[in-house]
């Protein structure tokens, strides 16, 4: 992994959550256009290292270069300055907000009127509309708060949002947690279709499979640390069990396959 | 770059949802529905119970004694769509008027001490709202502390006294003074409300305050300074409390540090009874302007259908209880929480 400027370049990346070191000396890289799977248990630190990237958590130690250049994100605002964008794995929706809303949060489009700004909600509206058909997600009014949605369509707008802003990182944690077998296969085809335009990608995931499909190298997180990366091709899915559920562990239970039927559902 | 894994053809996402209908419409706006039922129930029947009710003298002396109300309500609609509660606004209303009555008998000009006035308020409003949004107290613990700090402040400067205001200044307008045939204070709220109505429903502020009300750390992971927002609510409602309390001691010519007791439990009540939600992220500013005024008629029509006074707490309360009620079992989209 010699790439002349990495995208994103984390290091020595610490937070500490009261007794609990849920980071400890972290890096982390990702090239232009690279799509790289963060796997690990839960609890293994993968959630709060892409909050860290996204601005949401603070570290207490580490450095973060996008592009070369030194960032420090004390809050996800600077990150969003910064093109890196997230999809939580909790989607972070305003559940009586409408659609359009939901997809503007914080970056309304406004007009001034007497030096006042305004919310310019028709070309929030139509923006919208045509940011979801892009996407290839139906949802028929857009007026409606997010609330009165199914889960996949909830989730389909937590994705459109962080993708249609003209992102260089985008972060997804579990992604597809809550979608049926074809918004799946629509979300992994999103995944190539951003990288192909350039667009970094990290992919958080239970889904071992979708990592196969879509991602060009895994990175492995366990207690805190960044513990092993495999390039996708070099790699299998047995091995990646192993390194997730960590090695004594898998060296123990070698006798049964019980752990890795477990690792995988 | 990208993997070699092929999946053609992924068929976009499949939807059950049907479009919005105007049944939709009314029953989530359920709390306005219900609130508009008792509003055009009570003025029927006082309406048709009193003699005077609909006269426009009347009509306008319920605008005139509502002011205050509408006024708080309004931007109390604001501070419990965020999630949050502001119980010291009566005490601020007294403060205000006993302040604002020494300074006006210490030959300040009245409208300097108006101006004064409402920076106490913001004042008052913004070191609330700092330990709510920045600290992270419950704002029911930091407003109830003002509640009570605050109506000593007003006492301890005050002596108990109420403190006359000459009726010879121009000030007493204010809350007695007519322009165009309507009472000056129902036109100070009227502006207000309309105000608070763009500003809630229009602008940016606005939607953020729904949305903290809805998942604060949504709006915050959206790049906003949720803290800032969260505290200007209380610097509004600080200010707000503050003009109504400039207007009553105008209209009854004194500062009181008496003025005001239980003043902000009529104004939740107003806000609440209107269909604002008091676990915040839904707020209507129409239904607190009928909510409001509910409360005004009640209290008017008890008195002109000469029946004791002191129903009119009896009957509010019912109609709060029944309202909310209402809402759970029929509007479900209302009830509905989270």
């Amino acid at each position: 992994m010699a790439a002349p400027i990495p995208r994103v370049r984390m290091r020595g990346i610490s937070k500490r959550y009261g007794t609990i070191q849920t980071l400890n000396d972290v890096a982390l890289d990702l090239a232009p256009g690279e799509v790289l799977g963060l796997v690990g248990d839960n609890g293994a630190g993968k959630s709060t290292l892409s909050k860290v990237l996204s601005g949401a958590v603070v570290p207490e130690d580490g450095t973060i270069e996008i592009d070369g250049r030194e960032v420090r994100f004390a809050s996800p605002a600077d990150a969003r300055a910064a093109h890196v964008e997230m999809v939580y794995q909790d989607l972070s929706l305003c559940d009586t907000v409408d659609v359009a809303g939901n997809l503007f949060l914080g970056r309304e489009p406004r007009r001034r009127i007497l030096g006042v700004s305004f919310l310019d909600k028709r070309r929030m509206r139509a923006d919208a509309v045509a940011m979801l058909q892009r996407l290839g997600i139906s949802v028929p009014d857009i007026t409606v708060h997010v609330e009165n949605l199914s889960g996949g369509q909830r989730q389909s707008i937590a994705i459109g949002r962080a993708a249609s802003f003209d992102p260089k990182v985008l972060i997804m944690d579990e992604p597809t947690a809550a979608l049926a077998v074809a918004e799946v296969e629509a979300v992994l085809e999103l995944i190539r279709t951003v990288s192909a335009r350039g667009v970094s990608v990290i992919l958080i995931t239970h889904r071992l499979q979708d990592l196969f499909l879509v991602c060009d190298r895994i990175q492995v997180m366990y207690e805190g640390r960044a513990i092993a990366e495999r390039q996708i091709a070099d790699t299998n899915v047995e091995e990646v069990v192993d390194l997730i559920v960590g090695r004594k562990f898998s060296a123990r239970s070698a006798r049964n396959t019980q752990a890795e039927g477990v690792a995988i559902s | 770059m990208s993997t070699p894994a092929q999946i053609s053809s992924v068929p976009t996402p499949a939807t059950r949802l049907r479009p919005r209908g105007l049944k939709d419409r009314f029953f989530a706006n359920g709390g306005v529905g219900s609130i508009a039922v008792f509003f055009v129930f009570v003025v029927v029947l006082f309406s048709v119970a009193t003699e005077d009710f609909l006269s426009v003298p009347n009509i306008l002396n319920i605008l005139r004694q509502s002011s205050p109300l509408l006024m708080v309500a309004a931007a109390m609609t604001l501070v419990i769509t965020t999630g949050g509660i502001d119980l010291s606004v009566g005490s601020i209303l007294a403060l205000v008027s006993a302040l604002c009555a020494i300074l006006i008998q210490a030959g300040i000009p009245w409208a300097l001490v108006v101006l004064l006035m409402l920076a106490c308020g913001g004042l008052i409003g913004a070191l609330q709202g700092f330990f709510v949004a920045y600290e992270g107290i419950p704002a029911f613990i930091v407003t109830l502390a003002g509640l009570s700090v605050i109506r000593g402040v007003a006492l301890l400067t005050t002596g108990g006294y109420s403190i006359p205001i000459p009726a010879t200044l121009s000030f007493v307008e204010l809350g007695r003074g007519w322009f165009l045939g309507v009472p000056v204070p129902a036109i100070i709220a009227t502006g207000i409300v309309a105000l608070a109505f763009v500003l809630f429903t229009q602008t940016p502020f606005g939607r953020y305050v729904t949305g903290i009300g809805a998942n604060a750390e949504a709006v915050r992971r959206a790049g906003v300074n949720t803290k800032a927002v969260t505290l200007f609510v209380y610097v509004l409602s600080g200010t707000m409390a503050a003009l109504a309390g400039v207007v009553l001691a105008a209209r009854l010519g004194s500062g009181s540090s008496n003025a005001g007791q239980g003043f902000e439990l009529d104004v939740i009540a107003a806000v609440v009874l209107g269909g604002t939600s008091l676990f915040g992220g839904r707020g209507t500013m129409v239904g607190t302007v009928l909510g409001a005024l509910t409360v005004a008629v009640i209290g008017n029509g008890l008195i002109l259908a000469h029946l004791s006074p002191f129903l009119t707490p009896i009957v509010t309360g019912t109609i709060i209880l029944v309202a909310i009620w209402m809402n759970f079992r029929i509007f479900r989209g209302a009830a509905r929480k989270r």
